[in-house]
């Protein structure tokens, strides 16, 4: 029997870590022998010696092998004390009506005891699985303790790097700024661009670090699609430039859904910077939303060259950059990899497809929410 | 640079940073802006010069070595109205809301540029010098809004406001060019009590943006602080 078989443990099996059959031939060969043995000198014994044999095969029958063989045992002495060492001998009758109260006294006392040993065994299997189980609980417990303290060391390991990355870039852009009045201008502006793509892509590699460890905290709450994209096009102020960018929401209804504000605003900035890189500097950039079957989809399309057919699954790989890269074009290939991923935690999703005409459309499809709430 | 020639707008800055380069650069930023920049290097250190040099303005970094931002920050609050700008290495927006709601005024994110720290402390020394004055009428752009009398107008024409969105235009009018939390809007429009509507507050705003703003898409009245909560920005 397994010892994780709690149900059997818990009912009649009195056998724990042991199979028992093993004890059954050893002790009914013990009582076979010891009525063999007694009978030899039946004409010397007296029915108490008899008794206390039978008993001391019966409880040591329960002790190795469990209650059903301190029965049986209990039953079968019973039966062979009377056969053979109560007169009138090879019968089941009694000469005397007072040897019942011996044999009855044997039979109670061989079952009593068979039950009391059981329940001391069971008792003490029980309190062994129960050690077995707390020092499993603690093992599990030191595995999670262990989890906890890799996540929280990871925590800090990315806090300690963008700190140790963010400040030194900070003391670059303000020393760039201090002289960019002196003679080397132009110079001092570059350093204080390059400090800028760099702290650009040390974002990059921060955010992607932490989707991979899971560590990116998520906040749903009910959002509008007019804040964020007002958001969208005051965080790419710069990246747009002045170019044209379409709005297309509806004029006289609030559209909302459930999504994360923060990490949606990355999404719509990251398409909106990959639509300015990937089409002509004066074409205009559409960026809309609207609700269809409960789903709020944002909307940023471009009139670039669009994605070939063979390229369109990989374009959300990351380090993975399109074959029609126009010239000058510079980037990780981060950002919409970054973007598609940004979407799934928040229970969103971003996919490709053609714009009809030529050019690119990204959806981000997020759960729309009520947009009229309580007074 | 932009700010050299103003006159100082208060007597001393005191900059708690525990990183020398940092204090350097905004040392250089803020000097042509006040008459005295004060140093402190670390929260200890930085919180016997506020209380014996009460500034009129607070540069915090939060990654100092002796003491955590939110602590400093209390604990600032505690002896000090003085408004106090947040300087961070990293971008949790949660994080930034917690200091707000914790007494910071505003927060900037490393790398910062000079001219932004130079237009922040600028805006916060306006508005600390200005906030006891604070009018219940107030004009911004063609927008009128009088408190007393409940009454808003764009470009002369009254416009009908919900209760709530009057609760939170007060919230706004009462804090002009400070970011106010999702928390802080809860507990002063809701009083702080849980209820279905304040799932909706983002909503309410964009319903607000709809009647008061010329294009509620690129909002001049009320910005959208992303992740953190919104910055009432009156304009005459």
């Amino acid at each position: 029997m397994s010892v994780t078989d709690s149900s059997r443990v818990t009912e009649h099996a009195p056998e724990g870590r042991h199979p028992t059959w093993r004890g059954w031939p050893t002790w009914l060969g013990a009582l076979v022998v010891a009525t063999i043995l007694m009978h030899a000198v039946r004409a010397r014994l007296d029915e108490a010696h008899v008794a206390l044999v039978f008993l001391l095969v019966v409880l040591g029958g329960s002790a190795a092998a469990g209650r059903r063989l301190g029965i049986s045992l209990a039953l079968l002495a019973f039966v062979a004390f009377n056969w053979y060492f109560v007169p009138p001998y090879g019968t089941l009758l009694l000469a005397n009506p007072l040897d019942w109260i011996v044999l009855l006294t044997f039979l109670v006392t061989g079952i009593v005891a068979a039950e009391l040993l059981d329940r001391q065994r069971r008792a003490t299997r029980i309190a062994e699985q129960r050690a077995d189980e707390i020092s499993r609980l603690a093992k599990v417990r030191d595995e999670a303790e262990a989890l906890r303290r890799a996540d929280a060391l990871k925590d800090a390991l990315l806090a300690a790097v963008s700190h140790d990355l963010r400040t030194p870039l900070t003391t670059i852009k303000g020393i760039a700024h201090e002289i960019v009045g002196g003679a080397n201008a132009e110079r001092a502006e570059i350093i204080e661009s390059e400090a800028d793509r760099l702290s650009l892509l040390v974002d990059d590699l921060l955010e992607m670090s932490q989707l991979d460890a899971g560590a990116l905290p998520i906040e749903i709450a009910i959002n509008t699609a007019d804040d964020l994209i007002g958001a969208a096009l005051q965080r790419t102020q710069g990246i747009l430039r002045g170019r044209p960018v379409e709005i297309d929401l509806p004029e006289d209804e609030l559209l909302a859904g459930r999504f994360d504000f923060s990490h949606a605003l990355r999404v719509i900035a990251n398409l909106v910077e990959n639509a300015v890189k990937y089409s002509p500097d004066s074409s205009p950039i559409v960026l809309g939303a609207a609700v269809t079957d409960g789903t709020l989809s944002f909307v940023v399309e471009d009139s670039g060259p669009g994605i070939p057919e063979e390229e369109r699954d990989r374009v959300f790989e990351p380090f993975r950059r399109g074959s029609q890269i126009p010239r000058g074009v510079r980037g990780a290939g981060l950002g919409l990899s970054i973007a598609r991923r940004l979407a799934e935690v928040q229970g969103g999703s971003l996919r490709y497809e053609p714009r009809p005409g030529a050019g690119s459309r990204f959806v981000f499809s997020v759960p729309a929410a009520e947009a009229t709430p309580p007074e | 640079m932009a700010a050299v020639n103003e006159a100082p707008l208060a007597n001393a800055v005191l900059v708690i940073d525990d990183e020398p380069q940092i204090r350097r650069v905004v040392r250089n930023a803020l000097q042509p802006m006040v008459s005295r920049v004060l140093e402190a290097a670390t929260a200890r250190e930085g919180m016997d010069l506020a209380a014996a040099e009460q500034p009129a303005l607070v540069v915090l970094d939060l990654g100092l070595p002796d003491l955590g931002g939110m602590e400093v920050c209390r604990d600032l609050r505690s002896f000090t109205a003085a408004p106090i700008i947040v300087l961070s290495a990293r971008h949790g927006e949660r994080e930034k809301a917690a200091l707000l709601d914790a007494g910071a005024d505003d927060y900037m994110t490393k790398p910062f540029g000079t001219l932004e720290l130079q237009a922040r402390v600028r805006a916060q020394l306006r508005r600390y010098t200005a906030s006891a004055s604070a009018s219940s009428r107030v004009a911004a752009g063609d927008v009128e809004i009088d408190l007393t009398r409940r009454v808003v107008t764009r470009a002369g024409v009254e416009v009908h406001l919900t209760p709530t969105e009057w609760g939170l235009l007060r919230a706004f009018v009462a804090h002009p060019g400070q970011v106010l939390t999702h928390n802080q809007l809860f507990r002063k429009v809701w009083g702080g009590s849980a209820g279905d509507a304040q799932q909706y507050l983002r909503v309410y705003v964009g319903q607000l943006r709809r009647k008061l703003e010329s294009d509620p898409i690129r909002p001049q009245l009320i910005r959208t602080e992303p992740g953190v909560g919104y910055r009432f920005e009156p304009r005459d």
